[in-house]
């Protein structure tokens, strides 16, 4: 089969602009590890569950699809404060293995809440701007993905605003960095940690609806790839790493895609892993990790 | 009573694929990629009794060391990195294996029938215990042999230096690496021993279900495997045990009347108990406390590390 270098470079294109909503959901992996050096694993679960809800209210009360992408990311916020309170806030701090079961279980438990209401059918989800298409050249652009892109930039803007330009960002980070300081400089860390989770849901609830729209269905079979691909974005880019997050997601989705188009769909995701070594091996700290200290 | 004798069989799978997370989580180490050698142990022993028509016990033993050799090789470039690293590179390994076996096709004809893995279809003929007479009953008492032999090995473990090592790794790698201990040869040594039981649990379990394929060694499986030891709680190997009867027997078996709600309930069960027995279900103190009113309790202990 021959693969001709527009096919390639289309590959990579639309891989690039689906790979925004790998950005977010790294960058959440990102930020609470940052913040409790622990691992969310219901994180992805929960942003599948925004967008469900957000799909629902549109669907009940009769609002315009739109309005999917702002309900979907509040309420992803809240089941992040949901999830913080029942796995996270009354966890002993020196117990990495408890918080990190419980969020299994807070996994299972959302993924199987979507099940129950869903009768285990994949919906459709509301696309923006599918019918749009531009062209530059011999490359074409998908409106419903350059509207995926614009919005997770936007997000990613805010996103870095509130952590570098307000005081809630300057607790955030004083906590991540020494919790007991920040606690002494009258910063109440459970506190910042509870508005942590719920920034990272927001943000992981928009790139819910974000997979969901590019994909076209929402289905609570998306959760698994898509807390595993956040977590190999985390690791590319190096743990805590902001910047590192955000040019993983667009990397690993870019080759994502290609390796979709040179190996076909049975394979894709082995290629993705094999990345992943050659990163766990050669540079184990990621794309801009600090290296591993002892804290 | 075919049902209770299949329950056992699961249960005592289940309790050997926790025992090899615990092996590891002893040093530390939280690995995800149990259900990767769970996995080559199934296929490499059904190959090895459906292709080439071994006897289930070389094919189980084939198992077991192709499970630990992976373990051996993974586990050099996985140890160099800890914590959520590790987490995301064993799910790696584990999810190129599993999709290594879905692509896996390797038919052939034995006996004037076409065996073996079938890619996207699974691998359908394992089917040592029927052709060879066993009935489920026999089936229970071969795997808990198993069962037994490998709990009794690793409670042995706890009792020499060689636990107290493992055990001070997970407990403070820096004190453990300034006492002497070498860390890297310590995980990797548990991450081959945690590679052979996993290989071994597989290749029980191919045989037991007859059928395999690339869906039954998803990530979920994979949390399972970690799951049963942080359930139970770490103290002891009877932790594993416990934990794998509350989840397999109560919470999917008991359950089962409550259709639909039984799954709800299981993340459910899994917050609240994680919340209320952080490190586990037999903690230290349930044990000690159980030592106690076995008299057990003598205040020398034995060199025990509850």
């Amino acid at each position: 089969m021959g693969i001709d270098f527009i096919d390639v470079a289309q590959a990579i294109i639309d891989g690039l602009l689906f790979g925004s909503t790998y950005a977010l959901i790294g960058l959440g992996f990102t930020l609470i590890f940052g913040a409790m050096h622990k691992l969310n694993m219901a994180y992805a679960a929960s942003a599948i569950a925004g967008a469900y809800v957000g799909l629902a209210a549109i669907a009940l009360s009769g609002l315009p699809p739109v309005l999917a992408f702002f309900l979907g990311p509040v309420a992803s916020g809240v089941i992040g404060l949901a999830v913080y309170i029942t796995c996270f806030r009354y966890m002993p701090a020196s117990n990495m293995l408890a918080p990190l079961m419980a969020s299994i279980g807070a996994l299972f438990f959302i993924d199987e809440i979507i099940i129950h209401a869903t009768a285990g059918s994949p919906l459709a989800f509301p696309a923006v701007m599918d019918d749009v298409y531009f062209e530059l050249g011999e490359y074409g652009f998908r409106g419903d993905l350059i509207f995926v892109l614009v919005t997770s930039l936007v997000a990613m803007l805010v996103l870095l605003y509130v952590l570098f330009g307000t005081r809630l960002g300057l607790a955030t980070r004083a906590v991540s960095q020494q919790v007991v300081a920040a606690e002494l400089c009258g910063i109440a860390s459970h506190r910042t940690n509870a508005t942590t989770f719920v920034l990272t849901g927001v943000l992981g609830g928009l790139a819910g609806c974000m997979a969901a729209a590019a994909v076209g269905v929402i289905s609570p079979l998306l959760t698994v790839p898509i807390t595993v691909k956040g977590l190999i974005v985390t690791v590319i880019g190096g743990l805590g790493s902001i910047p590192g997050a955000i040019i993983a997601g667009f990397a690993v989705g870019g080759f994502e895609n290609l390796f979709l188009l040179v190996f076909g769909v049975n394979q894709r995701d082995i290629y993705v892993f094999l990345l992943l070594f050659v990163f766990l091996v050669f540079r184990p700290n990621g794309l801009l990790g600090k290296a591993i200290k002892r804290d | 009573m075919a049902f209770y004798f299949g329950l056992l069989q699961t249960i005592g799978i289940h309790t050997l694929l926790g025992l090899s997370a615990y092996v590891l989580l002893l040093t530390g180490q939280l690995s995800l990629a149990q259900v990767g050698f769970f996995a080559i142990g199934a296929y490499v022993s059904g190959i090895l009794t459906v292709i080439f028509e071994y006897h289930i016990v070389p094919g189980l033993f084939a198992g077991a060391l192709a499970g630990g050799a992976f373990a051996f090789l993974v586990g050099f470039p996985a140890l160099r990195v800890k914590g959520l690293m590790l987490v995301v590179a064993t799910i790696a390994f584990s999810e190129i294996v599993r999709l290594f076996f879905f692509n896996l096709n390797w038919r052939v004809m034995v006996n004037g029938v076409e065996v073996g893995p079938d890619s996207t279809q699974g691998f359908r003929e394992i089917r040592f215990y029927a052709a060879n007479g066993w009935d489920t009953f026999d089936v229970v008492l071969f795997i808990w042999l198993f069962v037994i032999v490998v709990m009794a090995m690793l409670w042995w473990l706890d009792r020499v230096r060689a636990g107290a090592t493992l055990r001070a790794v997970g407990a403070d790698e820096l004190a453990a690496q300034s006492s002497g201990v070498n860390i890297v040869a310590v995980k990797v040594t548990a991450m081959t021993v945690g590679g052979v039981i996993a290989g071994l649990a597989g290749g029980l379990y191919a045989h037991s279900a007859t059928y395999v394929d690339h869906l039954t060694f998803s990530v979920l499986l994979a949390t399972f495997a970690v799951a049963y030891p942080i359930l139970g709680g770490l103290s002891s190997v009877f932790g594993t045990l416990i934990a794998v009867i509350f989840v397999q027997g109560i919470l999917i078996e008991g359950m089962r009347f409550l259709g639909d709600w039984r799954n709800i309930l299981f993340g459910l069960l899994i917050i609240v108990a994680m919340n209320f027995r952080p490190s586990g279900l037999l903690d230290g103190n349930v044990l000690s406390r159980i030592r106690r009113m076995i008299g057990h309790g003598k205040p020398d202990g034995g060199g025990r590390h509850a």
